[in-house]
């Protein structure tokens, strides 16, 4: 029922019109004492509520002054876009009567549209999905919608439920210097360590390993631990004619996934960030500038990450951060670094994979001082990834899209879609029935997300983003191939990114 | 006068849509092309730098390989497509059981996307997944990686290519074949005429023409591959498929380097209009002269 006691308190509209119209209470007005008129009109409110459905929520009310509109969305495929574009978007479409159009495409796909769309200035799409990294390009550009100005500068599209300070500090990667909201949080994960339990819990595995290695099989802390069980499972799996590797890698030799994997998930283990890119000094990647891009412990990273790579199954020379996760549901490999957003389907979807109730999570595994580090606030150990909706400043439907965003921005769908999708944007969902049993499914990784988030980080804020990784990743491709040596190609990385942002005019 | 007006009034959508969607756009990459603009540079703007965006990609080692690639894609797939083609269209010339279905199955390819022809060749490919390296393990011990092995992928996107394309020049020459007059042959049969010298002194020469469109049309195609390879590759491992049509894609959407892009796509095209001229002026002018010169003599 959408009758909401808010609108039947005594001096809202509702109320003193029928006030103003009842024979009982114009007859009454001069004879009843207050208590008594008070308790006529919530014994008439009552009756009301259950007699007359004509009376609408927000939702109805805001979307009969836009009815027509049909919204036009860009997202990446991902389970959390599934969701808006499966459930919430018909849910909002029936509450409101404007329809919504989500079109989910490739990582690629998306950005090409949204970007082109918002630099022609078309107006074609009136929601892109930001990602975090992505943010800070838009922003420089004046491409999206203030929607902390825009709901002020007319409350009548505010909805009751929404609300900024409800979404987790991710929010704040989606505010600009003023801030103010530019894009409401749809999706948010880490990229996590998941690793096979019932492999690490195997007596026979175990001994093995000890046997091996003289150490107790337990999920890595530290990159030679890590190394070390990986190997080991290559080559148990390898004499026992398993098809089982040990370990992932997002690998792809002509695609960024690789580029992102090594930058954002695992140079960050060794200490090295923000890509190695120092922008509080005049954005210098290579060390003979002050930069770390081709650092020692940048190089060591790479060679510890290659080394993965070399013992990764076949297919990882082809992964994108996609097929990572369908190698790891496959049941191909024993850990690895896997985006949070496809640990629910991984742990719990028994029709896509093969090692439901077998998953474990963990922290990436890292070098000594890092995590330090990252509680001081002076690093990360990993990459919190995610993104939000925003609206083009070229829609042409901005206030019906910006109904859309507080409804996906809601509390209360949150808890079916973080079932559904393993993202956390608002507070209160960890808080949810639903999202704490899945916590259990997926071995606690939103107690993770809430306890230990705070020592992952996004991309750093450059509005540079694909500029840099378009210029270097080529050379990391020809690192992948081996047409290049890592310790060279690190130096050549660091050239061509200092080059690039001397051409983009951000470095002097 | 009267239908000299119709005749242009019935011309002027296509002449409009060709203007708009043709003429105009080409003159905007040109005058991009000699500018700097990058909408995430510090300076969004415009701004004009001559041939500067020319002189710089003729020093772009990436950009010459990519160039260099493409044109190896470019005659591997087009000759390797003449030539099955033409074997297939004179297989077709001739009865055998099952031709109708075969020619059906063999036309299909034609109709699925480019972009769609890369997914299923990527998933038919996939290290320990696809049923290619599956197959080719399986039967030779051989270990297809298209991700970390540079020369299996190039074959493999000319393969993919020969695949989808083939059949339109199967189509296209068997339709010139049979439109053959039957005369020359049978005179040549009577004179004691070899296969081989029916095949290079009659039939090749008639269906020059149909061969040389085919080659412009599938040359000037082949060097704007994109969506098949993106798809299948992304243009790896290294940039060992990285063709010239991905390559531009590369600098113009994500690296939103607009007029070095355009500067690119002008040279490519320029580059395109060469190769198809030096084509007509190698084979088919020489041809037109000779038979100019024996009519007027």
């Amino acid at each position: 029922m959408v009758l909401g006691t808010r609108r039947f308190r005594t001096g809202s509209p509702v109320v003193e019109e029928w006030t103003r119209l009842s024979p009982f209470t114009s007859f009454g007005r001069k004879q009843m004492n207050v208590k008594i008129k008070i308790g006529a009109v919530a014994l008439v409110a009552s009756l009301m509520a259950g007699t007359v459905p004509a009376f609408a929520d927000f939702w109805s009310d805001a979307g009969a002054k836009l009815k027509g509109v049909t919204l036009r969305g860009v997202t990446e495929s991902t389970p959390p876009s599934n969701y808006i574009k499966d459930v919430l978007a018909p849910e909002f479409e029936q509450k409101t009567g404007i329809k919504v159009e989500i079109e989910t495409t490739s990582w690629d796909q998306m950005y090409d549209k949204a970007i082109k769309d918002m630099e022609a200035k078309t107006g074609i799409y009136d929601m892109v999905y930001i990602e975090q990294d992505i943010v800070y390009a838009y922003l420089a550009r004046n491409f999206l919608v203030d929607i902390t100005q825009t709901l002020k500068g007319d409350p009548s599209l505010k909805a009751p439920d929404f609300d900024e300070t409800k979404f987790t500090t991710f929010a704040n990667y989606f505010k600009g210097a003023n801030g103010d909201l530019f894009g409401v949080p749809m999706e948010a994960f880490i990229k996590i360590y998941l690793y096979r339990k019932d492999l690490f819990d195997d007596p026979k595995i175990k001994e093995a390993f000890k046997a091996a290695t003289g150490k107790d099989l337990a999920p890595a802390k530290t990159h030679e631990d890590y190394t070390q069980i990986a190997d080991f499972f290559t080559k148990y799996a390898k004499d026992n004619s398993l098809e089982l590797w040990g370990t992932t890698a997002q690998a792809h030799t002509g695609h960024p996934a690789s580029w992102y994997e090594f930058f954002e998930s695992v140079a960050p283990t060794f200490g090295v960030y923000n890509w190695g890119i120092d922008a509080s000094n005049n954005y210098a990647a290579s060390v003979a500038n002050g930069g770390t891009m081709n650092s020692d412990k940048s190089k060591e990273a790479l060679k510890y990450w290659l080394h993965l790579r070399d013992i990764a199954p076949p297919e990882s020379a082809a992964s994108t951060w996609t097929e990572v996760a369908t190698t790891f549901a496959a049941g191909r490999a024993a850990q690895g670094l896997v985006y949070g957003e496809n640990a629910a389907w991984i742990a719990s979807d028994a029709e896509k994979s093969k090692v439901v109730g077998n998953v474990g999570v963990a922290l990436p595994p890292v070098a000594d001082g890092v995590i330090a580090e990252a509680e001081a606030g002076k690093g990360y150990i990993g990459y919190y990834d995610g993104g939000a909706f925003g609206i083009p400043v070229t829609s042409k439907s901005k206030e019906a899209a910006l109904l859309f965003l507080q409804y996906i921005g809601q509390d209360s769908v949150q808890g079916g879609w973080a079932v559904a999708a393993p993202r956390i944007t608002n507070t209160s969902t960890y808080e949810d029935p639903g999202v704490k049993d899945m916590d259990a499914k997926l071995g606690g990784y939103y107690t993770m997300l809430k306890d230990d988030g705070k020592l992952f980080a996004g991309a750093p804020p450059y509005p540079f983003h694909a500029q840099v990784r378009e210029a270097t990743s080529p050379i990391f491709y020809r690192i992948l191939t081996g047409e290049v040596g890592p310790d060279e190609g690190l130096d050549q990385m660091a050239a061509a990114a200092e080059a690039e942002l001397q051409n983009l005019g951000y470095r002097k | 006068m009267g239908s000299n007006r119709t005749g242009w009034l019935m011309l002027a959508p296509t002449l409009l849509i060709l203007g708009v969607f043709g003429i105009v756009p080409f003159f905007y990459v040109l005058y991009l092309s000699f500018h700097q603009w990058n909408p995430f540079a510090a300076n969004p703007n415009m701004i004009f730098i001559g041939a500067n965006n020319f002189r710089r990609l003729v020093f772009d080692g990436e950009f010459l390989t990519s160039l260099w690639f493409t044109l190896k894609f470019a005659f591997f797939a087009v000759v390797s497509e003449i030539i099955i083609g033409y074997m297939l269209a004179q297989m077709l010339t001739r009865d055998f059981y099952g031709k109708g279905f075969f020619r059906t199955i063999h036309t299909l390819p034609l109709i699925v996307a480019p972009i769609v022809v890369g997914s299923v060749w990527r998933l038919m490919t996939t290290p320990s997944i696809g049923i290619i390296p599956y197959y080719l393990n399986k039967w030779f011990g051989y270990q297809l990686n298209i991700g970390s092995d540079a020369t299996a992928a190039f074959i493999i996107t000319v393969i993919m290519d020969i695949w989808h394309w083939t059949p339109l020049v199967t189509l296209t020459l068997l339709a010139a074949i049979v439109s053959l007059p039957k005369d020359p042959f049978e005179q040549a049969q009577i004179d004691g005429a070899n296969r081989w010298q029916i095949f290079w002194h009659i039939t090749l020469p008639m269906i020059r023409p149909a061969i040389l469109a085919t080659v412009f049309i599938r040359l000037m195609d082949a060097l704007r591959t994109v969506d098949e390879v993106w798809m299948l590759t992304g243009g790896g491992p290294g940039a060992a498929t990285r063709f010239v049509g991905l390559h531009i894609w590369k600098i113009v959407f994500p690296k939103t380097d607009y007029g070095y892009g355009s500067a690119i796509s002008i040279i490519v095209l320029y580059l395109t209009l060469v190769m198809c001229w030096l084509l007509y002026v190698g084979l088919v002018a020489p041809r037109v002269r000779r038979s100019k010169v024996n009519a007027d003599a």
